[in-house]
């Protein structure tokens, strides 16, 4: 009832087009009776009386029937389909705008499989009923009501009769949809798995192949597989267990029919030809009958579709816009970080972290794998919030400004590059979609990229795969700086953005850099030395903690981690000295004490 | 190779036909005793739901006029008899049916799906995997019904058209005649429509085809989406393949609509012709009215299975749509694949060589590798350098025979790998590919995957040989933790080392890294290579990388650029040379004295 009222939400819009179809349905329904009487009239007055002249009026009037009855029902069907092509487009679009609003946290904890058996299977079934299911439902309740008013008139006690079949009919309806619907719901996630299965299987294909695991991801699919056939047939059972007797109960109609009907008959209280017409108008009443299992089914297979995709619409994003002071701003992009606390789960992942970078400053981070350093610059472009303390850019609390505006503002190379499928110029102006050829071109060549993308045999409009399969690690990553610098935002964040790029690469990446985007804050995240080197301020990290901080030559003296890091990328392999982060900093008071001041020189 | 994209609609090799037809029934041929079964049952059950019109006559003849009230209640209970038997009949078709649907489906769907595991790369890498994804799971969930109860009843109407057509024949011939001039009508009709009502639904799935490939990156692109916030372009990029799919659904169903309502209108046709005609006999004196009345009750009959039959027909055209595209996956060569006479490979000492090998991703590309010839002996660790994009992987892809070479051999301890079997080439090499993909489950499933059977202990000591056991550890569920492709708390670098172990388990011959550090810090990876050393003892491996300290104690390091090794040697002796390498590795230097 709820997935129905739910539904009517989506419906409203369309009032007007269903009571056209209602209207359309009721024509429809009540010219179906004209043919059969023209048939009798023409039976009656032409071949038994032999009145010849009315025949051609007859059969005009019935041929004029039929049309009328085919018309209105395709239109009805068209109208219908209108309706139901219309809700299922705003439904999905909907779900869609959700999707594009929910968090990280979320993208992380859901199978893509699952959502997309939400966009796909679901709508299946929200489709079957708008277009098929309401219109029938409503046509089988008018000829039902005409049925039985008609055999009232002529006979209440035969009507009375045929009304006794009524409440089994009900009962076992009734029983069905509440035995089926978790069948429905178990089906639905089970086809949720094997939409996750093969998603998966299809995105890892490589890791299949390098495994040589073909026979166990043919395994694990058919346990899926296998699974959905064992629901369904156990959907077929529960339908079996009821449906057949609400049909038995249908067919009863024509033995009460039969007997009721014959013995009132014979007894006189209704004559053959009152006899003659109530058969000819009992399918009326067991039709709609018959259909009533059907129509249980198709409801409840979208009730259990809709629960998941309510679910996901009512999902709330974490991060959404509360006490936006600022909106719409060209943000100067100075950052600060004060006494920032971030976990994710029950893991501490950052700790007390203070720093400032002011407009235009370079900030290097480097740090262990896991120490922190994606998390960091994910609480710039607020993808999550802090636990404590809070992050500020131009010292307006992020939490403050638009999400979008930040956004714009802030430009993200990431760690793990997503190209689409589109062209390698679509790929880069994916944030500026009005970008010109030019702009493309200038930005590509300060990633660097423009020669080996004008190499490719399509240049810029070549179609690179998902995920951007088929390139390189640092054609990949070149092209995801070019589609960052496009933006061209105040803040600009590149994460390892140039660790599959060789240093040559690097070094004349970076001097672009410096010399066309020297207004923009930008932080780096890097693993090697010479990628953070001319930072203003080079961030440790180590478990979430800042454990040094300044210049490269502030931090070479103080012969710590930094050192140590640049040692080995440097300096004798084998010996650098051991050094153990594990007893750095453990006292998170002195932490939380300091603000680290930008370390200019 | 033509690569497509969520807005470009798939071009169709091959439209159904016959031969498709065929392979789709080879699907319900091990079925067909029991296909027949059913088929008689339902004439059973056919002949006995015709009971309750001939009872009515009847009623109306005999006992009503006799009022015999015995034959009525004789009348019903025959009836309640007759209807018990039939919803027997219902049950055991509903329930074996849809077994056979089902087992249909179920065998479609796993063939489907062994083949795309044999697919090359290129299938993957030259199409959305939305595209991909919609076959295997939506597309043959359409087939389920019109392979199951569909045939049934097809067969089924068919049989009893014939069935009622005898009996208009012996009833009267004329009329018969008058009534089967309406099907040509029909068939023309199909015929004419049949064109467009195929292209509106093929268009339909295509349309169906693009919005799903846009919907499956959206999702998995949804990092890249927000950071550039943009999120209204997508919507309204979005919009529009929604638009494109009404428009395209609404659009072929106004053809497929439309053939019910022609069949409904044909019929009334007939039927008032047949009033003319019977109504002239009748004048003429030639025809009794009983014969006419009796006639025009078979009418009905005779057109009842004709419109059922062209609602599967609907449904048949709809799902050719689908069969098209399934079956064109499934006929999708296989670029790499074992040689009919293919031999298993044998234990693995470590033996590479490449003989003078050609090779480029697409015929008519420019060559990335050309006349390529180098040896490796059992346990040597071999460093690829070189700019980026210069086919250092592509050595590595075509070790692993992810791809047949245009020219010349790859040996492994002498045996071509041409003619030995995929999975015992691939089984013996651990290859750690550049994107660290993880499968969703929990951590330790997926180091697992390099050794299904692993213990938890093998598990572990993965995990600790690649430095990830520490991190591992400190998450809340540890090895138990849940991930999934789209990355969880853990960093490109911790994922990357997950992905090591898993390479690690295989316990291969052979091990590949292709940047498998790239994204672990120098700490790490010093401990890392402290730990893999003893590992790889006897063990040849390859290894790509941009960081020159992963490489400088390879036994031999290859520069690569051009479709050739310019320079190989170990670092001592190319650093002397004073060549690429040397540059290479001095700019590092250079670069950082800047």
């Amino acid at each position: 009832m709820e997935a129905l009222r739910w539904l009517g939400g989506y419906i409203k819009k369309y009032t007007f087009i269903i009571i056209l179809a209602a209207v359309l349905t009721l024509i429809h329904v009540t010219v179906i009776f004209i043919s059969p009487y023209m048939s009798g009239f023409i039976v009656d007055d032409v071949i038994v009386n032999g009145k010849y002249a009315l025949l051609g009026k007859y059969l005009t009037i019935l041929l004029a029937s039929v049309a009328v009855k085919e018309i209105t029902w395709y239109i009805r069907q068209n109208l219908m389909e209108h309706v139901s092509q219309s809700v299922i487009k705003n439904l999905r679009c909907d779900l869609y705008e959700k999707l594009q609003r929910l968090d990280f946290k979320f993208f992380v904890e859901t199978r893509t499989g699952d959502l997309m058996s939400r966009m796909t299977g679901d709508m299946d079934a929200v489709r079957l009923v708008m277009a098929s299911t309401m219109a029938n439902l409503f046509q089988m309740i008018c000829l039902g009501a005409i049925g039985l008013a008609t055999m009232f008139l002529a006979s209440p006690i035969l009507g009375l009769s045929l009304l006794a079949i009524v409440p089994f009919i009900g009962v076992f309806a009734f029983k069905y949809s509440r035995v089926s619907k978790p069948q429905f719901l178990k089906v639905r996630e089970v086809l949720s798995r094997l939409n996750s299965v093969v998603q998966e299987n299809i995105s890892g294909n490589r890791a299949v192949k390098a495994f040589s695991r073909e026979q166990f991801e043919i395994d694990k699919f058919e346990k899926v597989n296998n699974e959905y056939r064992t629901e369904q047939l156990e959907n077929v059972a529960i339908w079996n267990k009821y449906v057949p007797l609400i049909d038995f109960a249908a067919a009863m109609t024509n033995v009460i029919f039969i007997f009721v009907g014959g013995a009132l008959a014979i007894a006189g209280k209704i004559s053959i030809g009152q006899f003659t017409m109530m058969n000819g108008i009992l399918w009326c009443i067991v039709s709609p009958m018959q259909m009533i299992g059907g129509f249980a089914n198709q409801i409840q297979q979208f009730v259990a579709s809709s629960v998941k995709m309510r679910t996901l619409l009512d999902t709330e994003p974490a991060i959404k816009n509360e006490k936006v002071t600022v909106d719409h701003v060209k943000l100067k992009g100075k950052v600060t970080f004060k006494n920032v606390i971030f976990s994710y789960d029950d893991e501490r992942v950052l700790k007390y972290v203070n720093f400032v970078a002011n407009p235009g400053d370079t900030i290097g981070i480097i740090g262990p794998t896991g120490s922190g350093k994606s998390s960091l610059v994910n609480l710039i472009s607020r993808f999550y919030d802090p636990d404590n303390g809070a992050v500020y850019i131009d010292d307006i609390n992020v939490k403050n400004i638009d999400v979008t505006t930040i956004r714009q503002n802030v430009s993200m190379a990431m760690q793990d590059i997503f190209l689409f499928s589109d062209t390698i110029e679509a790929n880069i102006a994916y944030g500026v979609p009005d970008a010109t050829h030019e702009d493309v071109v200038r930005v590509a060549k300060a990633a660097d990229a423009h020669e080996f993308i004008i190499k490719m045999p399509e240049g810029y409009d070549t179609i690179v795969g998902e995920r951007g399969v088929g390139l390189s690690g640092g054609q990949k990553q070149r092209i995801a700086l070019a589609r960052a610098l496009l933006k061209d935002p105040a803040i600009l964040i590149l994460d390892d953005t140039t660790s599959a790029v060789d240093m040559e690469t690097e070094y004349s990446i970076q001097e672009t850099l410096k010399k066309s985007y020297s207004n923009k804050t930008t932080f780096i995240i890097a693993h090697r030395i010479s990628s953070v080197k001319n930072a203003d301020l080079i961030l440790v990290l180590s478990k979430g903690r800042v454990i040094e901080w300044g210049t490269h030559d502030v931090l070479l003296s103080k012969k710590g981690y930094y050192y140590e890091v640049y040692e080995n990328q440097f300096g004798d392999f084998n010996n650098a000295p051991d050094f153990e982060i594990d007893n750095y900093y453990e006292d998170e008071q002195f932490l939380e004490r300091q603000v680290y001041r930008n370390g200019k020189k | 190779m033509a690569r497509n994209k969520f807005d470009v609609d798939e071009e169709l090799i091959e439209s159904f036909n016959a031969s498709q037809m065929k392979r789709l029934a080879r699907y319900c041929l091990p079925h067909k005793r029991k296909l027949l079964i059913v088929m008689l049952l339902m004439l059973v059950s056919s002949v006995l739901a015709m009971l309750p019109p001939y009872f009515i006559r009847d009623v109306i003849d005999k006992y009503v006029p006799d009022r015999d009230y015995v034959m009525l209640v004789i009348a019903a209970l025959t009836l309640v008899a007759a209807q018990v038997v039939i919803t027997y009949i219902t049950k055991y078709k509903a329930k074996s049916v849809n077994k056979i649907g089902q087992d249909i489906i179920h065998d479609l769907r796993l063939d489907l799906f062994s083949h795309l595991q044999k697919l090359p790369f290129t299938y993957f890498d030259s199409r959305p995997h939305g595209k991909i994804l919609v076959r295997v799971v939506n597309y043959i969930n359409s087939l389920a019904n019109l392979l199951s109860n569909g045939i049934v009843d097809i067969v089924t109407n068919v049989l009893s058209i014939g069935v009622i057509l005898v009996f208009m024949f012996a009833l009267d011939v004329q009329f018969t005649v008058i009534c089967l001039i309406g099907m040509p009508v029909f068939a023309v009709t199909i015929f004419i429509l049949k064109k467009y009502h195929r292209r509106a639904w093929q268009r339909q799935s295509s349309k169906q085809s693009n919005l799903n490939a846009y919907i499956q990156e959206s999702i998995q692109g949804i990092r890249v989406t927000q950071s550039f916030a943009r999120e209204n372009e997508n919507f309204k990029t979005f919009e529009e393949l929604c638009e494109d799919n009404k428009s395209s659904w609404k659009k072929a169903q106004y053809i497929s609509l439309c053939i019910p309502n022609f069949v409904q209108i044909i019929s009334a046709v007939t039927l008032a012709a047949i009033y003319l005609s019977g109504v002239d006999r009748i004048s003429e004196g030639v025809l009794k009215v009983g014969v006419l009345i009796a006639f025009t009750g078979y009418i009905g009959r005779f057109w009842n299975p004709i419109i059922a039959l062209s609602n599967y027909y609907n449904e048949l055209v709809t799902a050719s749509a689908y069969v098209e595209r399934v079956f064109e996956m499934m006929d999708e060569p296989l670029v790499v694949e074992d040689l009919p006479d293919a031999e298993t490979l044998p234990q693995i000492k470590g033996r590479v060589e490449f003989k003078n090998v050609t090779f480029a991703y697409e015929e008519g590309d420019r060559n990335i590798l050309e006349n390529v010839s180098f040896d490796v002996s059992p346990g040597q660790s071999i460093a690829l350098v070189g700019p980026t994009g210069a086919g250092k992987s592509t050595v590595i892809n075509l070790l692993a025979r992810f791809y047949d070479i245009q020219g010349g051999k790859i040996l492994i301890d002498g045996h071509d790998i041409k003619h030995v079997t995929l999975s015992s080439l691939r089984s013996q090499m651990g290859i750690m590919l550049q994107d660290s993909f993880l499968f969703s489950g929990t951590v330790a499933d997926n180091i697992r995957y390099g050794k299904l059977d692993a213990t938890d202990e093998e598990v572990v000591a993965a995990a600790k040989t690649v430095c990830a056991h520490e991190f591992i550890e400190m998450f809340p569920d540890g090895y138990n933790t849940y991930v999934n492709e789209m990355g969880t708390a853990m960093s490109a670098g911790q994922r990357q080392l997950i992905s090591f172990a898993r390479a690690l388990l295989a316990d291969p011959a052979i091990l590949i890294l292709d940047e498998a550090t790239s994204s672990i810090d120098t700490e790490t990876e010093k401990a890392l290579q402290k730990g893999l050393e003893k590992l790889l003892e006897g063990r040849t491996s390859f290894v790509i990388a941009h960081r020159l300290s992963t490489i400088k104690n390879s036994s031999k390091i290859m520069y690569i650029s051009d479709g050739g090794i310019q320079e190989s040697g170990t670092h001592d002796e190319l650093m002397q040379k004073k060549g690429k390498y040397y540059e290479l590795n001095m700019a590092q230097f250079k670069y950082l004295n800047v």
